[in-house]
């Protein structure tokens, strides 16, 4: 069961049938803008859902459009799950790389106060 | 006893002294007296430098043991020294990164832009572009702030350190100081202190932010520029823009203020219930409006963190705030790591159910006063808080206040109420939740049926 996604499942119904419909783009708007909704009512959960399954539904349409995660990300703005990692791992890297020339750093002005000191 | 253990009990006596006879020995009224006492307290902390003055900054998140004055001088601790002279910082900083900031940076502005006891900022334009752990190069010339540690401030703040221990060690365990656990909170001084001593831990904070806002266009976080930072030398860019005290000028250049308090709060909802890492000191000078219509976010020192299971708890509690369930508010409390003494369960649902009426009502919410009243209940019926959540409510009370000074009508549960909703579903809406919860659902949507068609 735990396999099912069903805000997928929802987004691909929704994108099979392309909703126009104006009520659900309302929904959609005050999910997505929380200056729209908020109102503490049951309808924030509808505006909820709405926001999920259209947030999906893009990410679904750009992907098939695209044909990989890394364009999807560049059509829609938003990260497609493979290319989260890519980036996650870019971002590590860059971490990585960022403590490594601190550290040179660190060991160059070391170096120098020791030249400096033997000079002396 | 060591002579700095001397100081601290010198300077200490001279404060309770000093309002002992701002209280006329005590012959005033109760809440004059508590003030007296409070403002002595928070002077005490400030003459004794950064160590004091950080484990009173600690304390002021703990709103559900200190009474409304102490937290009144608390917040208004201030960390403002006169700056060392520049000759100082040109050495520490030539000794951390190998070369005098003339030889690594241009224009090297030798008055400071500001001067606090751990480190003194200065400004200065790179020689070179470099490349950030996160987005776009830094190009040459660019503008940056260097944040050096002042000469003599680790040896100072551990000194301090020791003494705190010693001499909190010693403290009856009365009053309000029965409830707290002493050992714990100079555990947490030094961890903060010890962060606070080492530059990178701030870089690596603003990169992490820089990552986790990424997709945000709204949002703007200082560039790190490493090959230049060290344990006492932080080079980072510098953000132009109005700080929360000229907003009128930010206002006047066509900033629309409205939507920057509205994606401001959106954002800080985001950090607390979706990537679980917060800027836990969004106060005044740590925010910038800039030109282009964003929020720029300064000074990473205090970062909370939440872990799934804590997110997920913090979700079902604003959700229980939005939606107005006292119960369920208190049930969550607990599940944060609040200890509520059983037989106040009751009473306390029952006072957070007024307090919720009264400072929550829809559309017209007041996050201030609903912080203020929950931890003037959670004092009243002895419950005992974690520091991770009273940071979080602090937090949640500060960034309130921030987004009504750019717009005063702001309704942060209202903003909260999608965001919650949305992390609600997202838990909720996966297949084996629906299977396990769906029977129920379905029974209760039937005896609703039956009932409305009954006689």
């Amino acid at each position: 069961m735990a396999d099912i996604d069903l805000i997928r499942a929802l987004a691909s119904w929704a994108l099979v049938h392309e909703m126009a419909d104006e009520g659900w783009k309302a929904a959609v708007d005050r999910g997505m803008d929380p200056a729209l909704s908020g109102s503490g009512e049951p309808r924030d959960v509808v505006d909820g859902i709405s926001a999920l399954v259209y947030r999906e539904k893009e990410r679904l349409k750009a992907e098939l459009t695209a044909g990989d995660g890394l364009a999807s990300t560049a059509a829609t703005g938003q990260a497609a799950p493979g290319s989260e990692v890519l980036e996650e791992l870019r971002f590590e890297v860059g971490e990585v790389r960022g403590r490594l020339e601190s550290i040179e750093t660190a060991l160059d002005a070391l170096i120098a106060r020791l030249d400096a000191r033997d000079a002396g | 006893m060591s002579s700095r253990t001397a100081d601290i009990r010198r300077v200490a006596l001279r404060h309770l002294l000093a309002a002992v006879v701002a209280s006329r020995l005590g012959t005033v009224s109760a809440t004059r007296r508590k003030r007296a006492f409070a403002v002595e307290m928070r002077r005490a902390l400030e003459e004794l430098g950064p160590t004091f003055v950080k484990l009173g900054q600690i304390a002021s998140v703990r709103a559900d043991v200190f009474g409304p004055e102490t937290l009144e001088q608390l917040e208004r601790l201030q960390d403002s020294v006169p700056s060392v002279p520049t000759r100082l910082i040109e050495e520490v900083f030539a000794r951390a990164v190998g070369s005098p900031p003339g030889g690594v940076l241009d224009d090297f502005d030798r008055r400071p832009l500001a001067a606090a006891s751990i480190a003194q900022v200065h400004r200065a334009r790179l020689k070179r572009a470099y490349r950030p752990a996160w987005g776009a190069e830094l190009p040459a010339e660019a503008d940056v702030v260097v944040k050096v540690v002042r000469p003599g401030a680790r040896e100072t703040v551990r000194a301090d350190v020791t003494a705190a221990r010693d001499l909190l060690r010693r403290l009856p365990r009365v009053g309000p100081l029965a409830r707290i656990d002493l050992a714990a909170v100079v555990d947490e001084l030094e961890a903060s202190i010890e962060r606070e001593l080492d530059m990178r831990a701030e870089g690596r904070s603003a990169d992490r932010f820089a990552f986790d806002f990424r997709e945000d266009p709204g949002v703007r976080i200082p560039r790190v520029v490493w090959p230049l930072t060290s344990r006492d030398v932080l080079v980072m860019e510098y953000l132009e823009g109005w700080p929360l005290s000229q907003l009128e000028d930010a206002r006047a250049a066509g900033v629309d203020t409205r939507r920057l308090a509205e994606h401001g709060a959106a954002a800080f909802m985001r950090q607390v219930l979706v990537v679980g890492r917060y800027h836990a000191d969004l106060h005044h000078a740590n925010l910038l409006v800039t030109p282009d219509d964003r929020i720029a976010y300064l000074d990473f020192g205090m970062v909370g963190t939440l872990d799934a299971e804590e997110r997920c708890a913090v979700g079902h509690l604003l959700a229980a705030l939005v939606y107005r369930d006292a119960a369920a508010a208190v049930r969550w409390t607990e599940r944060l790591g609040a200890r509520v003494p059983p037989e106040s369960v009751i009473p306390l649902s029952a006072d957070l159910a007024a307090l919720m009426a009264r400072t929550l009502s829809a559309g017209d919410s007041d996050v201030r006063d609903f912080g203020t009243g929950l931890l003037t209940l959670l004092r009243k019926h002895r419950v005992s808080l974690g520091s991770g959540y009273a940071l979080l409510i602090k937090a949640l009370v500060t960034v309130e206040g921030v987004s009504r000074q750019l717009y005063p009508d702001i309704d942060m549960m209202a903003m909260a109420a999608p965001f919650v909703t949305t992390v609600l579903l997202e838990e909720l809406l996966t297949a084996d939740v629906l299977y396990q919860r769906a029977p129920a659902a379905v029974r209760a949507a039937l005896r609703v049926l039956v009932e409305e068609g009954g006689p």
